[in-house]
Formats: structure tokens, sequence, C-alpha cells
């Protein structure tokens, strides 16, 4: 590190560049590092370049077309979600179990819980991003205007056949499904942007759906974020 | 892309044939399944269809994106242990063992860029370019390597880091030019 860096750049960081850029650093590494990143322009311009290179590596394999099947598979999903978010608005989402019900039955089940410490407004006029911290379990919201991201740290994958849907609940209406599918990292992580304009939107929820999710919650969330 | 993000199927198509080969093609190789490449390589390109939208032209190519995403997806799959009895499969042979997939070797080997790569590789020392395609290919991270092959991990990284710069120099701006 050079000398006019922060206390922050102190750390040994030689080799951790291409370590990270080959996805080689271990879990707990790897948020380190992106800390280390953010304070540090010589592993910035160092991973910069190593980046480059390790993007260039898959073109040393074999290369074969992608199988025809596969394709198939792949746009029918791709359809079918497309017709599933089209029809949404017109169709009034009915949930078997209020959520607050399913919430409360969920204790036992729960992998991670998350309450926010205090409201959150989102204001037209919003700017920035703000984090908001959880008070148990580790996932975080950030906004910025009137859009947001849902950080999820240590959640355990879905179960076998299922896939983490995303829901957001508007008032006190039911939770609505959005087309928001995904699985975490082996170290539990996820980066998932929350869709569309969060304004009215008053909650966030998590559960584990069966592949391709569904337009009704089937099981109890594993994360409630309030917003307001 | 941005017709991707606004929900355009046909565009999003146009993304899967431009990459799909190649993203296949490293998941293959990663993973050493034919089933389990194709379940890697869909699951990262119904990623891209939701969230597109995080794709950011200036820092990078689509098909370095696409890659990417497949990359992390097939290390996930190694981590959570579910192929990890085929990790470290060698590239060579796996064409034998290819029953279906259309093999455009000859094809792909025409480009300069891949063979420039390849070559790259190649010439680099042994020690480096095993830890390379340990961690790239494989998934293992430096502790693993480590102990694979009774190094210490700081060794590990330190090959990692000169067999990079190395291929850096090797490569100069083609490895932009590649992806």
């Amino acid at each position: 590190m050079t000398g006019g860096h922060s206390m922050s750049e102190q750390r040994d960081c030689h080799g951790d560049a291409a370590a990270y850029a080959l996805g080689a650093l271990e879990p707990e590494e790897v948020e380190e590092f992106r800390r280390h990143l953010a304070s540090c322009v010589v592993c910035r311009d160092e991973l910069a370049a190593f980046q480059q290179v390790a993007d260039s590596l898959p073109m040393s394999a074999s290369q074969y077309e992608a199988p025809r099947g596969l394709r198939r598979r792949v746009v029918r999903a791709v359809r079918a979600q497309q017709a599933a978010a089209s029809e949404r608005p017109a169709r009034a989402l009915r949930s078997p179990i209020p959520i607050r019900q399913l919430a409360i039955a969920a204790a036992a089940v729960v992998v991670v819980g998350l309450a926010l410490v205090a409201g959150i407004e989102l204001g037209s006029g919003g700017s920035g991003t703000r984090l908001i911290p959880a008070v148990i379990g580790s996932a975080d919201v950030r906004l910025s205007g009137g859009h947001g991201e849902l950080i999820v740290h240590r959640l355990a994958p879905p179960p076998p056949g299922q896939i983490y849907q995303l829901w957001l609940q508007h008032g006190h209406q039911s939770p609505s499904p959005t087309c928001t599918l995904f699985s975490v990292t082996s170290a539990g992580g996820a980066d998932v942007g929350l869709p569309g304009d969060l304004h009215g939107v008053r909650a966030v929820l998590v559960t584990a759906e069966p592949a391709g999710g569904t337009q009704v919650p089937t099981h109890a969330p594993v994360i409630e974020a309030q917003l307001t | 892309m941005q017709r991707v993000h606004e929900g355009e199927v046909r565009a999003f198509e146009v993304i899967f044939d431009r990459h799909a080969g190649v993203a296949f093609s490293l998941a293959y190789r990663m993973c050493g399944r034919r089933a389990m490449a194709e379940d890697i390589v869909q699951d990262a390109f119904l990623s891209l269809w939701r969230t597109g939208a995080r794709y950011d032209r200036v820092r990078g190519s689509v098909r370095a994106w696409v890659l990417s995403v497949v990359h992390n997806r097939a290390i996930d799959a190694f981590r959570r242990d579910v192929v990890s009895d085929t990790r470290q499969v060698p590239d060579e042979g796996i064409a034998e063992r290819l029953a279906a997939p259309e093999l455009t070797e000859t094809e792909v080997e025409r480009r300069d860029d891949v063979r420039q790569v390849r070559k790259a590789l190649v010439q680099l020392p042994a020690e480096q370019r095993r830890v390379i395609e340990l961690a790239y290919f494989g998934g293992f991270t430096h502790s693993q390597i480590a102990e694979m092959l009774q190094l210490p991990s700081g060794t590990v990284k330190g090959r990692m880091r000169l067999g990079l710069a190395k291929l850096r120099l090797a490569l100069g701006d083609q490895a932009e030019v590649v992806l």
C-alpha cells in the first residue's frame, strides 16, 4: 500500500485482488476486501486489470454451442414470467392465509426474521441511499429515491425445488407477488433489486416458493421488512 | 440490454443466442456434467432476465457480465457441494464424454482471440497455471488450493497474482477484445 492512504489501507492486500478476481477468496474475506476497495486506489486499479484478464479465461475452454433444448426451456420460462407479470395488475390477489397470521405461524420455522428499527419515509423527492439496520436477522434495505434493494446475509438456501420470491405489501392489502425470484450464495448472501416504485409499499416480504414462483404465498415469510 | 430490461423477449433471445454458447462452455468446463451445466446457464440467463437493469455497460461487455453470472452460479453450486465430485475435470477429454452438445471447436479455434488466450495460459509456469485453473474453473478458494497442494496460502495467492500479471502482459489489450 502506498504511504498516503488511510489506516484501512495498511492491511497487506497484495495478492487479494488476484484471488478476488478469480473468485478464490473465502466468503468472509470477500466482504473485507470489498470494504477495503472503497478506500484503496491501488487495489482498485490492480483489480480492474486482473478482472479483465480473469474475464478472458472462459475463452480458453473448449467451445460448444448451447444445447437446443436449453434455449427452449429458458425462453419458455421467460415468456411464462412475462405473462404472469402482465396478468397481475388485473388479478385480485387472495392469500389463503392473511400474511400477519402467516408471520405468527412462522415463528417456529423462520430462518431469518427482519424488523426495522424505524419507519422509512419514501418521499418523492428522496435522494441518496439510506442503509436501514435490522434489529434481528441479517438483511438490510437500501433505499434511494423511490427505489430500493434488499441485501441479505447468511440466509439458508431455499429447500430443494424451491426458490425465494419477493412480495410487496401496499398498506393493509395482501402482499402482491413480484417477478423477483432469487437464491442465495453459499455464504447466504443475495443482493435483490426491489422492483418498481416503492411509494406506498408498507412491507417487503420474502417467502420460499416452488421454482417459478407463485401468485399466492404458500409459505410463511422468512424475511419481513417494514418500510413505514 | 435496455430492451431486455423493458421486458422485450425478442431482445432477450438475441442476447441468449449471442452468448449462450460461451456460457454453456464455461459451465461445462467448470462442472463437467451436461445437465448441471445446463441448469447453471438456465439459472444465469433467468437471473439476467429478472435483473437486467443491473447491467452497467461502463463496467464491461454484456458477454463479460453474462459469464461472470455463470461463473458465480457455478461456484455457488460447487460450494453447496452439489458437484464436488466432478470438479477439476481437465479440459482434455471432455469432448469424448460429451454426448449431445454440438462441438464447434474447429470453428471457434479460428478465432484469434481464443487462440491467444489459450497460448498465453499455456505459456505460464505450470504452478501458476494450476492455481489459476483450480481457482477459476474449479471454484476452489485459496485455502482449499493451499491444502490440496500443501502450500502456504500466501504462496498460492502469490502464484495467482504473478500468473494473472503475466497473462495481462501476454494478452495486452486483447483481454478486452475477446469479450
